[in-house]
């Protein structure tokens, strides 16, 4: 199913709760949390904090948020087959991760590209991506 | 295998349970024991939110302690009490298990438990499935019997450096053997988050106990944690660096950022609210 495009104002909107909850969860502070920083690499943020900022999110926007809803929003319209071979991300699922992690700069993908890697690339704004595409779901439903 | 079910065991019995949702449970205090600290208190609340884990999971997965938002203090429980314990999981899968609960001794609230989150990683690593599932038949049917659990040996802690009232270094010595890394776990032996969490509050209490604007006739006593986080596993015999740093929050009361270490890697991190209580 196509995802409908994020908007900018949509970004900026959830943002503010976003950097709050996310500075809260890594113990830095707020400006820290800039929309492009990489939160592994720019903010040491481990899996255990990922985990941390999902459950918190989900609290702050009463959302749900599966594990793993990065990766499957990230791979849109392909199949997990399509996306990823062995481990490796394929070059049409390269294709599809830069267009939906279009804030990272293309330099920080790398070819290859192993699916564990993949976090190494997640920002905040990725995580206003993962809140907003979860809202939309609950308002789908409801 | 004595210590397996007793060394470090915290349900006596079960006694409310609606799979996947809730339980409420009982564990009967030993009245031999000199102490029994809220951490393990706490610990009992967990136990009891795991139990309903690996039962909706049937028995594949467990989940092991990492996130805790909020963990509330209201009252010691002395040696002697039977603890009333509750748990409400909000989700439960294979990847984790989110759950509030509490602990009451008497009619009085002993401690909350507030959005925690726990992994869930595969059983098999840690114990044997079937006498977990053996296990938790026994605890929904007649219980165990009480009085299995002899306390915990105190970890050496060894304080360092450290500026007064502001912060405090120390290190704490994981003991190389303890009969409770026979039931924490029997596959792989994990010094208890809750046993650091103990030691990172006496810390604490400690680097508060001589801030200056401490009021006279009072001593500092435990609030809340927050932001309880744990990175990694511990193992037996690992060497822990503690660190407390206070901020004072007014009236004598403060807000304590407390870390540990291994090997240079952070391995928990964690926030105490104290307040002054008058002492008696």
């Amino acid at each position: 199913m196509a995802q409908q495009e994020i908007t900018r104002d949509e970004i900026m909107a959830v943002f503010p709760t976003i950097a709050e909850t996310m500075a809260d969860a890594l113990g830095c502070d707020v400006d820290d949390i800039k929309l492009d920083v990489s939160l592994i690499e720019g903010l040491d943020a481990e899996s255990i904090d990922f985990l941390d900022m999902v459950f918190r999110l989900e609290r702050a926007f009463k959302i749900k948020i599966p594990r793993g809803k990065i990766v499957e929003n990230a791979r849109g319209a392909l199949s997990e087959a399509e996306f990823e071979q062995n481990g490796l991300v394929t070059d049409a699922g390269l294709a599809q991760l830069r267009a939906y992690l279009s804030e990272v700069p293309a330099e920080r993908f790398r070819t290859p590209t192993k699916v564990k890697d993949i976090p190494r690339l997640f920002t905040p704004e990725t995580f206003c991506k993962l809140v907003i595409s979860a809202q939309r779901s609950a308002k789908a439903a409801s | 295998m004595a210590d397996h079910f007793a060394a470090f065991s915290f349900v006596d019995r079960i006694t409310g349970f609606t799979p996947g949702v809730r339980a409420r449970g009982q564990f009967a205090v030993p009245a031999v024991l000199a102490a029994f600290p809220s951490c393990l208190v706490a610990e009992a609340v967990g136990q009891l939110a795991a139990w309903v884990a690996m039962a909706q999971a049937d028995f594949r997965v467990r989940p092991v302690a990492a996130l805790a938002n909020e963990m509330r203090f209201h009252g010691d429980v002395p040696p002697g009490a039977l603890l009333g314990l509750a748990v409400e999981i909000d989700s439960c899968d294979d990847e984790a298990v989110a759950y509030a609960g509490r602990a009451t001794s008497g009619d009085a609230l002993a401690i909350e438990l507030l959005d925690c989150l726990g992994p869930m990683l595969p059983v098999a690593e840690f114990d044997s499935p079937g006498e977990l599932a053996a296990r938790f038949d026994l605890l929904r049917g007649p219980g165990a019997t009480p009085g299995r659990f002899h306390g915990v040996p105190v970890p050496e802690i060894v304080r360092g450096a450290g500026v007064p009232g502001e912060s405090l270094a120390a290190v704490l010595h994981v003991p190389a053997v303890a009969p409770f890394f026979a039931d924490h776990f029997p596959r792989r032996p994990v010094f208890p988050a809750t046993l650091l969490l103990d030691a990172q509050i006496s810390l604490a209490l400690q680097l508060a106990a001589e801030a200056p604007d401490l009021p006279a006739g009072t001593q500092p006593a435990p609030v809340r944690m927050t932001h309880v986080k744990m990175r990694s596993f511990i193992p037996p015999g690992e060497v822990l660096a503690l660190d407390a740093q206070r901020a004072p929050t007014g009236g004598g009361a403060g807000q304590i950022m407390l870390s540990a270490r291994a090997n240079g890697m952070t391995v928990s991190t964690a926030r105490l609210e104290y307040a002054p209580r008058r002492v008696a």
